[in-house]
Parts: structure tokens; C-alpha cells; sequence
């Protein structure tokens, strides 16, 4: 093995590896990292030409923020609406992806995963239309439905290589042993897909906690969710940009601090459907 | 306990036919092996019988009633699966207790019986460990277990021993038909290894494409093979197979050859025709030259220390004899052989079928 790795033709790999990982490292980083610093910058500094780097930082940018919006409900609002999609998300996606595993019938996870696919626009006339018929506009019920249609596909598709994984034996047992498809599910192949329960659960947050399009058309100013209540800082005439960083770090913490707890089940997860044999 | 009863039985995928139409009566205790190669429809059966498979056509009883449309619940019936199948988050009580819990039975009555199943298996110290920390051994025993508790009319095994190494196999194997003993329970079980079979069946089913060749206990498949496929599944190694030709009173081989000593099988050939002769490993026997059917040139010799195996060239073909340990020829030695009499068969060169 030392041999091999000691070829010159390894180390350049092995070099390139290292140089790749860097470069896509600061690629996805350096935003993040400008994010976070401007918003402890003043807001003339942060468009400032060319950037600067040493600056003496303010948390006016997060004190503004609590003054003069109402950024805890907007927060409240989003967690509203993010742990309601998800949950509903889970109950729909859940049964829906043990089905398509039992049945092998794939075609309407495939199109779940087209209406997700689709740009929202697509949706937003209908539903705006739908939700106004019914006196919905500005509700939580509205924006959780709509929410459902991120959450959905994404705890399906996550979720259906983890039941594939089950053999199928042990839902046969489980059928001789007396179980309804109902129980099967609930007894059986739910607690064997906890991991995966957890991977889609934290993914379905993450996209519909960042779905901006919906909460933008369909929320009021009760119902703003926090991605939804930053655009209010862009303005016609000029930005609040330090504002702007300050609200975008602080929405993006939540989603961050979930990765960072599960970051390995949810590469494992995220993997099972690759590996599996 | 049940009989089983299967009238005109058929199994379809698409339009593929497993089982084209099977007629099969296993009587109320009898521990029945369903035994061939792979493919040959003999698990699709056993998950027929078990309700995970629908039945196409004809008739299925368990005990009298019919259970063409019965789901595996209600068939009062247990299987042991050849990966085990064992509920992974549960554990080995939790795994045995479960379809009593589903038919709901009492708390008191489950453990009672999961107690009594786990001192007959030998497997209480394990009962709060889940699968993942068992041997596979143990689980075998679980899954047996699992199946035990129900106290069910029959019980269904597919291939339940593939998985284990061979010591563990033989050792699982005298344990499965002691315990079938002590149950005297209807069992079906199925293997595609011969050597199961044979030793643990009160009758053996012999299957290929779906089609029963044979029934019949271990040593009538042994001793009268309905035809020739039957012939070499059984026995270890396979039955030699040589074509022959009736050459007056004695049957001659298609180089030519003469076997003397073969008058009673020369008279079953069909004039003007060809048979297939077939002779077991262990009933060709080493007689003196005078006496000897076969003069075989030694290619090859496998001393297996219970006996030896010689392997030699008639007429082109590979075949083999099974001779006394002690008795130890090198490659390149002559050795006169002949059939023990009255153990050689004869087969229809067409179809295969035994010719009496």
C-alpha cells in the first residue's frame, strides 16, 4: 500500500484532492462568511468598493432589527409553518413512500416529485384563487398546504430506499404473524426508518423553512414568515443591507444548527439509496 | 394439526406458469420435504400454502377448509423464513411474542409460552437481545421459536438452513426433525439440498418446473426413481448414466462394449432401441476379473476417509464408484467393477421415464 501511495502519480491526486476541496470549500463559504460579517458591519461599509476587511463591528444591524420589526413573530410565524408542513409533510410522505416500496407502483412518487420540480409560480394563480374562495388568505392552514408541496416529495424520495432496504421477508413474516398492511407499517417498517424519518424530517424543514414565493403571495403581515419579512428591507430607492445580513444570518441558524446535529445520519441517509445492493 | 390438500393447484406470474397444475395430499403430522433445483416452483408452493401468494386455479385445504382466499393470518399456519425474517428493532422475546400479541392473547399466557418455547429451543439466555447480537445459529432458532409459540396447525420452512455453515447446518437439521418429533406437527419444509431431505422426511416431494416428479419416503426416491431426473437428484454423488443397447442377453454400451451379468436389464430394452442405464457411485462394486461388467481405466481418486471415490471413463462418460476406504487404486489402474444386482435401473432414452 505505502508503495503505491508513494507513486508521483498518487501524490498529484492526492494534492489535487486537497487543492479541489479548498476551492469548493471558500466557493460555498465565502458568501456565508460575507453574510455573517456584513451584518456586524455599518451599512455604507457593506457595499463599500473595495470591501473592507478590518472593521470595527456593531450589532446596530440586530438591535435595529428587534426595534423596528416584529422579528420574533416573523420567527414564531416561520416555525408555524415549517413544523407544520413538515409533520404534515411526514404523515402524507411517510405512508405514501411504504406503499410505493410494498407495491413497487413508482409512478406516483414520480409525480409528487414533478410538482416539486415545477416552479412555484405554476401553482401560486390557482391557489391564490382557491384560497381566496375559501377566506384563507393570510392563515397558517394556507401556507402549511401550500408548504406540503416542498415537504412532500422530499420525505417520500428520502424515505423510499430506507424501506426498500427492509427485506421483504419481514413484512411477509409480519403477515403471517397476523399484521395488517396498517400495522405492517406502523409496527414494523416505521421504527426501521427512524434514521430516515429524522434525514427527511430536518430536510423538508430546511426547504420549506427557506420557500420564500408562497409566504411572499399568500401570508399577511399576521402570517409573514421570517424569509418572506426580509424582503422588506430591499426598497425601491435604497437597502438596508446591513439589516438585510443581519436578518438573513439569523434565519439561516436554525436550518444550520439542525445539520450540524445530524450532519452523519444525514449523510448516511442521503447515501442509502446509492449503496444499496 | 392438519392435513393439507392441494387439487389441480395452479400458480401463474404474467404469463408465466410456476405451477401449471399440482395435485398433492400431506396427511395430518407427516413432515413432507419439497425438494429440486432452483426454479423448480418448489418455494412458490410453499408461499402459496402460506396465503403470501394468490393461487391462480384449483383448490387449496387446510385441515377441511378451504383457503383458496384465506390471508396468512388465518390460515393458522407458521413459517420459518430462509433469511430468518426476524423483527431487527425487537427483541428475541419481543420477536416470539408478537403474533400473540396481534391476536391478542394475555400478557400472562404470551409469556408463559414464549418461556416454554425458549427451554425447548435452549435459547432463554438470548431472550433480551435483539437479532443484530445473535449468531446465525441463534436466530435460526428464534425464527424457530417465533413459529413454535403460535402453536400452529402446520408449519412451513423455506430452505431454513441455507444460511448456516455445514457443521451448524447438520448439527440445526437433527434438531429440526427431533423437535418435529416432539411437536407432531404437520411440516412442510423445503431445500433444494437432497441431503435434507433424505434425512428429514416422512415423505419426499421431488419437484422440476413446477411439476411433482416424484412422492414417495426417502428410500422409495432412493431405491425406485420414478425417472431419471428424479434418479440424479437424489443421491450423492449422482446416479451414473450410461446409453445402452439390448445386444441379446446382455446390454451393450455405445462403444460397443458388452456388460456381462446384465440379462434381466437386457430383457427390459425395447427391441431395435436404446435405454438409459443407471447405476449409483455406491452400487457399483469391485469383483473379481472374471466376474467384471466394467473394466475402468482410473482417472481420478478422492479418498473421502468413510469411503473412496473413483473416478473413470465409460463409453466417453464421466463416472464414478464408491469403493471401500481401504481399498486406495492410482490413477492409471484397471479396476473390475460390476453393478450390484438388482440396483441398477433402466430409463426411456426420450422421456426419461423408469422402465420396470
Amino acid at each position: 500500500m505505502s508503495s503505491l501511495a508513494n507513486r508521483p502519480s498518487d501524490r498529484l491526486i492526492a494534492i489535487l484532492d486537497v487543492v479541489l476541496l479548498v476551492a469548493a470549500g471558500i466557493a460555498v463559504l465565502a458568501p456565508v462568511a460575507w453574510m455573517v460579517l456584513s451584518s456586524f458591519k455599518e451599512s455604507y461599509e457593506v457595499t463599500a468598493y473595495p470591501p473592507t476587511i478590518f472593521f470595527s463591528p456593531t450589532l446596530d444591524n440586530y438591535r435595529s432589527l428587534s426595534e423596528t420589526t416584529p422579528f420574533l413573530q416573523f420567527g414564531i410565524n416561520s416555525l408555524i409553518v415549517t413544523i407544520g408542513s413538515t409533520a404534515l409533510g411526514i404523515l402524507l410522505g411517510a405512508p405514501a413512500a411504504f406503499v410505493v416500496s410494498w407495491t413497487r407502483i413508482t409512478w406516483p412518487a414520480i409525480v409528487t416529485l414533478l410538482a416539486r420540480m415545477a416552479p412555484g409560480t405554476l401553482f401560486l394563480l390557482p391557489w391564490y384563487v382557491m384560497f381566496r374562495q375559501v377566506d384563507m388568505i393570510g392563515t397558517y392552514g394556507a401556507l402549511i398546504l401550500t408548504h406540503a408541496v416542498i415537504t412532500m416529495p422530499i420525505v417520500i424520495w428520502v424515505l423510499l430506499p430506507f424501506f426498500d432496504n427492509i427485506p421483504r421477508s419481514v413484512f411477509e413474516a409480519a403477515q403471517v404473524d397476523g399484521c395488517s398492511p396498517v400495522r405492517i407499517f406502523w409496527r414494523i417498517a416505521l421504527p426501521l426508518v427512524v434514521s430516515g424519518l429524522a434525514v427527511s424530517s430536518i430536510l423538508a424543514f430546511v426547504f420549506s423553512w427557506n420557500y420564500f414565493l408562497f409566504a411572499l403571495v399568500l401570508s399577511n403581515s399576521d402570517t409573514k414568515t421570517l424569509i418572506a419579512a426580509s424582503f422588506n428591507f430591499i426598497g425601491e430607492g435604497s437597502t438596508n443591507w446591513g439589516g438585510l445580513m443581519a436578518a438573513a444570518t439569523l434565519i439561516a441558524l436554525p436550518p444550520l444548527a439542525l445539520a450540524l446535529v445530524v450532519q452523519r445520519w444525514l449523510i448516511s441517509g442521503l447515501t442509502l439509496g446509492a449503496v444499496k445492493g | 394439526m392438519a392435513s393439507i390438500r392441494m387439487q389441480n393447484l395452479v400458480k401463474k406470474y404474467g404469463d408465466f406458469t410456476a405451477i401449471p397444475g399440482l395435485d398433492l395430499e400431506i396427511a395430518d403430522h407427516e413432515f413432507v420435504v419439497l425438494v429440486g433445483p432452483s426454479g423448480c416452483g418448489k418455494s412458490t408452493l410453499l408461499r402459496v400454502l402460506a396465503g403470501l401468494e394468490a393461487i391462480d386455479g384449483g383448490e387449496l385445504f387446510i385441515g377441511e377448509r378451504q383457503v383458496n382466499a384465506v390471508p396468512p393470518a388465518r390460515r393458522d399456519i407458521a413459517m420459518v423464513f430462509q433469511d430468518y425474517a426476524l423483527y431487527p428493532h425487537m427483541t428475541v422475546r419481543q420477536n416470539m411474542a408478537f403474533a400473540l400479541e396481534m391476536r391478542g392473547m394475555k400478557r400472562d399466557d404470551i409469556a408463559g409460552r414464549v418461556e416454554h418455547a425458549a427451554r425447548l429451543l435452549d435459547i432463554g439466555a438470548y431472550l433480551d437481545r435483539r437479532p443484530k447480537a445473535l449468531s446465525g445459529g441463534q436466530r435460526q432458532r428464534v425464527a424457530m421459536g417465533r413459529a413454535i409459540v403460535r402453536d400452529p396447525q402446520v408449519f412451513l420452512f423455506d430452505e431454513p438452513l441455507s444460511n448456516l455453515d455445514a457443521k451448524l447446518r447438520a448439527q440445526v437439521r437433527t434438531e429440526i426433525k427431533a423437535l418435529s418429533q416432539k411437536l407432531r406437527t404437520t411440516m412442510v419444509f423445503v431445500t433444494h439440498d437432497q441431503i435434507e431431505a433424505m434425512t428429514m422426511a416422512d415423505r419426499i416431494v421431488v419437484m422440476k418446473s413446477g411439476v411433482i416428479q416424484q412422492v414417495g419416503t426417502p428410500e422409495e426416491v432412493y431405491e425406485t426413481p420414478a425417472n431419471q431426473f428424479v434418479a440424479s437428484f437424489i443421491g450423492s454423488p449422482s446416479m451414473n448414466f450410461m446409453e445402452v443397447t439390448g445386444a441379446g442377453d446382455q446390454l451393450a454400451l455405445s462403444d460397443g462394449h458388452r456388460l456381462p451379468g446384465t440379462t434381466d436389464l437386457a430383457r427390459r430394452v425395447p427391441a431395435q432401441g436404446s435405454a438409459i442405464l443407471g447405476v449409483r457411485p455406491e452400487h457399483l462394486a469391485v469383483v473379481p476379473a472374471d466376474e467384471a461388467a466394467l473394466m475402468a481405466n482410473v482417472d481420478l481418486v478422492e479418498p473421502l476417509g468413510s469411503d473412496t471415490l473413483v473416478h473413470f471413463k465409460v463409453a466417453g462418460t464421466n463416472t464414478i464408484a464408491r469403493v471401500e476406504p481401504d481399498r486406495r487404486p492410482r490413477p492409471g489402474d484397471v479396476m473390475p467393477l460390476a453393478p450390484v444386482p438388482g440396483k441398477a435401473h433402466l430409463f426411456e432414452a426420450a422421456s426419461g421415464e423408469v422402465i420396470r
